[in-house]
């Protein structure tokens, strides 16, 4: 068990540097295609591992069923962002907009991104995942910077000045939780460890931790993309490059969302769940709220979905927020849900941004006609993200809203669904203006890279099938994750 | 002690005042001089802040002012021409948010040991804070982050002696790392915009 982390940490890196030392196209293909599949092979035997021998602890490695689901996050969405990766790079380095070496730089980025993210998930230490998390950033920014052009260089300058001095607020929060760590009396070598600290929540100083809460909440708030502290997020990825924009919305802000999850746990211990949960639905409620003009009146089909990935953060903070088993299974289920059902969106605008040369929102018609299978795989996709039944977001959002009215928080719940009628109307607006109408006159299409999509149908059978049927292993995982994430586990 | 603590808050004026980037990289220098000599003094003979202390001279002393001055070098008619604060006002900003973070100290955390340097190092948190939203420069703002850290950093260690070593190097590679991609984008900003006046960064929006 041991070695396959380690193994799953060292893939990437590994593949990383050589991917800097190659001289052919076709290889550095090969080495990150079998890199991914590997990677990806690992993280789903753990997750199977620790599915049939339970929660896995080995000094500062830890895995059990929450990071065990987030673990499938990042394990799905790395495979599927580098399948997409070679025909979209491909053709960026056909029509010349990049050079050989920055394939070979995005590459060994993408690589360290992913490797970034997968520590954050196999660490047991809260200090060790603010180290991690913070390391996301720096491999991502320059992801996003990666055109260098004027747009991609703001987006990136804000993402991570923005992120940075959020992550800093975290920093300070672990700090002063630390503080209260050791003023209970815990021995050194238990520093910020996430079980002893559990373990000892009830003695920890409720004053302080309220202290620590707030910033921690900001902190990983700003990297989850939560409102007000969301103003990065539609920037950074509407300009990076799309498989990229697929793994930050998908996994980055989920891997946040799994950090403050941790930490909440701890806090919640110390101070009990009154303020955590009226904090975490009003910033919830925020986020979905302010995502809707946005989504209304947009021009750019990529900040239309990064609104979009704002709104879905904000139904998972108030998951957390209603703080019920079943609204934590909803919340976990989402992030899964959400973090597949985006990064295929945000594929398949890569491909159709490709195709008519455009992110313009108004230049987009004539899907249907102009690229059949695309925009049936793009309206398929949209249905899902907007919680169409039966497909797999329907689900959770149900969950999550039942789990309002079930905790008897009856105007939360209609509020949530009155602001997810506002987003549906602006999504389906525009998607459909996407799909119908005329072709535009000056539309050629070019030939669709076989491994693009690829990764776009399996995301779309996932959507699909787990919305009919989710499997009885995940749905045991699914349910300890929420155990765990109240603090029982 | 004292002296030192003193110093340090000087360092936060001058920051607060400077409007040459060289200066201000500089001001920084000594900054991460003086947090390197509150190490040593706070963990007399600890194997812990000694290691501490030699990563704070080689990194925040050494690696990082030089990355900065070389950049520095190429943006010679940079420098902060219209900063949100001129610099008088700065200073009696600088000054209130000194006072204001003694005040939440002396209330919220009274029995503390190190109560003095945790004021002071407050005081560079928000001082580094107020750096990065009311400087325009790239070099500036990269400096209010260095300022933040360093603030940061000495709170961990006159509440707790700092993080476990281990966590605090993790810290220190992701500083080094924020720096160099920092300066990459810095350097980039110069090439696409002739300048790294970041106000000019404003075409992305709704």
């Amino acid at each position: 068990m041991r070695e396959l982390i380690y193994l799953a940490l060292f893939l990437p890196v590994a593949a990383g540097i050589v991917t800097l030392c190659v001289r052919k196209s076709w290889l550095v293909k090969a080495i990150n295609l079998t890199a991914s599949v590997c990677t990806s092979t690992l993280l789903f035997t753990l997750i199977v591992q620790v599915k049939e021998a339970g929660t896995f602890m080995y000094g500062w490695l830890y895995i059990d069923a929450l990071s065990s689901i987030l673990l499938l996050v990042v394990g799905i969405l790395s495979l599927t962002a580098t399948f997409f990766s070679v025909s979209y790079m491909d053709r960026e380095l056909s029509e010349g907009r990049i050079t050989f070496k920055a394939l070979k730089r995005y590459y060994a980025l993408l690589q360290m991104f992913i490797f970034t993210m997968i520590v954050v998930l196999v660490v047991e230490n809260l200090g060790f995942m603010w180290v991690g998390v913070e390391a996301t950033t720096l491999a991502s920014t320059l992801l996003v910077a990666f055109y260098f052009n004027r747009s991609a260089l703001e987006a990136a300058w804000k993402y991570v000045m923005v992120c940075n001095v959020g992550i800093l607020f975290a920093l300070l929060g672990t700090i002063l939780l630390y503080y209260t760590q050791v003023a209970a009396g815990s021995p050194e070598v238990d520093a910020l460890s996430w079980t002893a600290l559990k373990a000892m929540s009830g003695k920890l100083d409720p004053m302080l931790v309220k202290l620590a809460f707030i910033f921690i909440l900001i902190g990983y708030g700003t990297k989850a993309g939560m409102a007000p502290m969301h103003t990065w997020l539609p920037d950074a990825h509407s300009q990076a490059p799309s498989p990229v924009s697929g793994l930050l919305s998908g996994a980055l802000l989920s891997c946040a969302l799994y950090v403050l999850l941790r930490n909440l746990v701890v806090l919640e211990g110390a101070m009990g769940t009154g303020f955590i949960h009226a904090a975490l639905l009003l910033f919830g409620l925020f986020s979905v709220a302010i995502a809707i003009p946005f989504i209304l009146i947009q021009h750019d089909m990529k900040r239309l979905l990064a609104y979009s990935s704002v709104e879905h953060m904000g139904i998972v903070t108030i998951g957390v927020g209603i703080g019920t088993h079943l609204a934590l299974y909803g919340a976990v289920l989402h992030i899964l849900n959400h973090a597949v059902a985006k990064s295929a969106l945000f594929y398949l605008s890569g491909i159709i941004s490709q195709q008519y040369d455009s992110k313009h929102l108004k230049r987009i018609r004539g899907m249907f006609t102009a690229l059949p299978m695309v925009g049936t795989l793009f309206m398929v996709t949209v249905l899902a993200i907007v919680g169409m039944p039966p497909l797999n977001i329907f689900l959770s959002k149900f969950i999550i809203i039942s789990a309002a009215f079930a905790n008897g928080q009856p105007i939360l719940g209609f509020g949530l669904l009155l602001l997810l009628a506002g987003v549906f109307a602006g999504m389906m607006f525009y998607a459909t203006r996407m799909v119908f109408g005329a072709v535009p006159s000056n539309f050629h299409p070019k030939a669709l890279g076989v491994s693009a999509l690829v990764a776009c149908f399996l995301s779309v059978m996932w959507i699909i099938i787990t919305g009919l049927y989710l499997p009885p292993g995940l749905e045991q995982l699914l349910d300890q994750a929420a155990t765990i994430a109240m603090g029982r586990g | 002690m004292q002296v030192l603590a003193l110093l340090l808050l000087l360092s936060a004026f001058l920051l607060m005042r400077a409007n040459r980037l060289a200066s201000a990289v500089h001001i920084l220098l000594v900054q991460s001089a003086i947090v390197a000599a509150v190490c040593v003094m706070e963990g007399t003979a600890s194997i812990h802040m000694l290691v501490a202390a030699i990563l704070t001279i080689v990194i925040k002393v050494g690696i990082i002012p030089y990355a900065l001055l070389r950049v520095v070098k190429l943006l010679r008619h940079e420098r902060e021409v219209n900063p949100i604060l001129g610099p008088n006002a700065s200073s009696l900003v600088a000054a209130a948010t000194i006072v204001l973070a003694y005040a939440l100290i002396d209330r919220t955390l009274p029995a503390v040991l190190g109560w003095e340097t945790l004021a002071v190092s407050l005081s560079l948190v928000l001082i580094g804070l107020l750096l990065i939203t009311t400087r325009h420069q790239a070099i500036m703002q990269i400096v209010g982050l260095i300022t933040m850290e360093n603030g940061l950093y000495l709170i961990g260690l006159s509440t707790t002696h700092g993080l476990p070593l281990i966590i605090e190097l993790g810290i220190f590679f992701d500083v080094l790392v924020a720096v160099s991609v920092l300066v990459i984008l810095t350097y980039r900003l110069k090439k696409s915009f002739q300048s790294t006046d970041t106000s000019i960064l404003k075409k992305l929006k709704g």
